[in-house]
């Protein structure tokens, strides 16, 4: 992390002027969360106890300098504090510990048309919109017809704002903030601005201004739009900073986080659902349970070989995970890659012998590839009344599309004990061409039609 | 307090937006419109003298719809200030909440346009003391502008307090109803201060309020047509100023935290 920071201040240092613009250090920021507040005198006097509060440390020491022209961008999970600070810089709150010093006039576009008046015409509505961001009377009249031009208004200028669509309300909006010649424009995740023409008119015009020296800071849950815009970088984590510097470093190492804890998310739900299972009590699984799961005299003749799962339930299977190449729980699939199928099973009558097996089918229900243990010549013994049994293909030969997994398990005669047919769905994407379901390993060959004539 | 001051005069667009919007929206909707201005204070007037000329029976002051009205007029600019002013945060907690602009600009802007509104209504108490025969001494008119702009600051400093107070206290706005009409009966308006000299505490109750040498300054350069004494003169001087700066000292402590409290 240091590394980075040393490694993204040099670069900056020879890129743009000297001149820091924003310059936030130590911040801290806690918020109050009442219980229950009373925000009258009677309130607070009868019910003082209910003004308790808990104080809830939102940032915890984030520094901050930008310097001019260069764009920012805050990177965070929701509630991580990065539009606290973005409020603390524009000035709207401020911080309890540290301080923020800014040089320049702000723009914000945290909260677009804040200052609108409905009743009002889009032309009074520039003058007091603009008049919030501190320029003057003459000052605005310069630039009126620039906003107006940029925000496509022109034959609605003069109607009130109230009829406006909340497209043209945003176009207004956002033309406003970006023509009052600001040195620094703070940006909250509104570039869902308009249509998708409009949006890349602001972009081009974002880009423009900062060529044109304007210092920009964005947050936006949006990383691409992060990565293509911005220079810098600033990931905040729980209330501190987590990584900053160049953007491309800053996103790698955000990305990264993301994506291990949607790992670690996806493994906590398949450990939740196997234990719920195993332990019975899932609710949902109970009821779908196949009648002859819980008869005890139930024999074969019973079976309804019709049901999506049927068997006598000797033995069960309580979950199975789908692992990518990686071995990392997924439900997508490389093709041409390694992947693999955990069956976790649970014996409650014990055995000769317990036969898994396994098919794929298509959407429409077309066999694709089915065997079991058996029919592979493969061991079966089992380790213990409960365990895995992974089913793992090396090379995934499918082509793009979304299919179907059945798993069962037999005894010694052949006898279903669970046979689930849809037990659940994965999507494979292949990047190969063709058609079809399959892809079959192949190659194209020309040879020369003369020598093979010449050779018979 | 200085950087505010210039950062208010880089907001000026803003404050006339706001007081342009208020004095436009107030008659709107009516049909005599803007004429209500005058009217307003008129029919005031037509009540006052009704009651204490005739019913009441005003006292020692000759011509005491007159002796009242002068005083009667500031004081209600004064009193809707830091009543009616106590709310102008609070009636606008959306722009504070998501937009930046030097928070001071809006009691700045309400009491502004109370002010403007007092400097209209005074064109009728001008025509009313004229018509009286009273007439009026132009040298002590003079000193009227100054006792206005003096009344302006110790306006704007109170309604600063309050404005930002009720921030945190909602119910200010309606306590501060009663208190500004206690305040009113405290203050030399619907009589003299000479008329209870014999009064100690009353005089003590006159010297503390900050009202009373602007209300007193008001009667003497309307009324009895004489520039202001010195001693009142000063004291109002000290109590506008003395009150403005506590005004922005405490607005801008309290400022600080309008955006989570709203």
């Amino acid at each position: 992390m240091s590394e980075n920071k040393v490694l993204g201040a040099d670069l900056y240092n020879k890129k743009s002027s000297e001149q820091v613009v924003i310059d936030a250090s130590g911040i801290h920021k806690k918020y109050r969360v009442y219980l229950d507040k009373g925000y009258s005198l009677k309130e607070k006097v009868l019910f003082w106890k209910r003004n308790r509060y808990e104080e809830r440390w939102v940032l915890k020491g984030v520094d901050l300098k930008v310097k001019k022209g260069e764009a920012v961008g805050l990177l965070g999970v929701n509630g991580c504090g990065k539009s606290t600070f973005l409020k603390l810089l524009s000035r709207i709150m401020y911080p309890d510990q540290g301080e923020v010093k800014i040089n320049g006039r702000v723009s914000c576009l945290i909260e677009l048309g804040a200052g609108f008046h409905p009743d009002l015409s889009g032309r009074e509505n520039i003058y007091t919109n603009a008049a919030i961001f501190g320029l003057t009377k003459k000052e605005i009249d310069a630039r009126l017809a620039d906003i107006i031009e940029f925000s496509e208004l022109e034959d609605y200028i003069d109607n009130p704002v109230r009829t406006y669509s909340s497209g043209m309300y945003m176009r207004l909006a956002f033309s406003v903030a970006i023509n009052v010649d600001a040195d620094i424009l703070l940006i909250d995740e509104i570039l869902a601005v308009g249509d998708a023409n409009f949006q890349a008119k602001c972009f081009n015009k974002l880009s423009e201004l900062k060529r044109q020296g304007m210092t920009i800071v964005i947050v936006s849950h949006d990383i691409g739009t992060i990565e293509r815009f911005c220079d810098k970088g600033l990931w905040i984590k729980d209330g501190v900073c987590a990584s900053e510097g160049i953007i491309k470093k800053v996103v790698a190492d955000y990305r990264d986080y993301l994506e291990e804890e949607r790992q670690a998310a996806l493994e906590k739900e398949v450990e939740a659902k196997t234990k719920l299972v195993e332990s019975g009590e899932d609710q949902e699984q109970k009821e779908k349970l196949p009648s002859t799961f819980l008869d005890p005299t139930a024999t074969a003749e019973d079976i309804d070989f019709a049901a999506n799962r049927f068997g006598l339930g000797y033995a069960v299977i309580t979950n199975v995970v789908l692992r990518d190449e990686r071995g990392k729980i997924n439900s997508t699939f490389t093709a041409g890659q390694e992947c693999s199928f955990d069956i976790h099973y649970q014996i409650k009558k014990p055995s000769k012998e317990y036969i898994f097996g396994m098919a794929i089918m298509s959407k429409d229900w077309y066999m694709l590839y089915g065997t079991n243990q058996r029919e592979d010549k493969k061991p079966t013994d089992l380790p213990g009344d409960t365990g895995i049994v992974t089913f793992k293909i090396n090379n995934l030969n499918l082509k793009t599309g979304r299919y179907i997994f059945s798993v069962s398990i037999i005894d010694e005669n052949e006898t279903p004990m669970d046979f689930y047919r849809n037990y659940c769905e994965f999507d494979v994407v292949s990047d190969k061409g063709g058609i079809g379901v399959v892809q079959i390993d192949h190659d194209w060959v020309i040879q020369d039609g003369k020598k093979k004539d010449g050779d018979k | 307090m200085g950087k505010v001051i210039k950062e208010l005069y880089d907001y000026r667009q803003m404050i006339i937006g706001f007081v342009k919007r208020d004095l436009k929206g107030r008659y709107k909707a009516s049909f005599l419109g803007f004429m209500w201005t005058f009217i307003n204070p008129l029919l005031q007037l037509l009540v006052y003298t009704l009651v204490f000329s005739t019913i009441m029976r005003g006292g020692q002051h000759e011509q005491y719809y007159l002796f009242l009205f002068v005083a009667l007029i500031p004081w209600i600019f004064f009193s809707t200030s830091i009543s009616g002013g106590a709310g102008c945060i609070v009636q606008q907690n959306t722009m504070v909440t998501k937009i930046y602009f030097p928070r001071e600009v809006l009691p700045v802007s309400y009491v502004t346009s109370a002010f403007i509104n007092m400097l209209l209504t005074y064109v009728v108490v001008f025509a009313v003391t004229l018509i009286s025969g009273r007439g009026l001494n132009p040298l002590a008119l003079l000193y009227l502008p100054l006792i206005m702009i003096i009344e302006y600051f110790l306006a704007l400093g109170i309604t600063l307090i309050t404005s930002a107070l009720t921030v945190y206290l909602r119910d200010l706005e309606y306590i501060l109803s009663i208190v500004t009409m206690a305040w009113q009966f405290m203050t030399p308006v619907m009589y003299g201060v000479e008329d209870f000299a014999q009064n100690p505490k009353l005089q003590l109750v006159f010297f503390i309020n900050p009202m009373t040498s602007v209300i007193t300054a008001y009667r003497d350069i309307m009324y009895y047509g004489r520039a202001p004494e010195l001693k009142t003169l000063t004291m109002a001087i000290c109590m506008g100023m003395l009150f403005t700066i506590l005004g922005f000292l405490v607005f801008g402590k309290l400022k600080r935290r309008f955006a989570e409290e709203l």
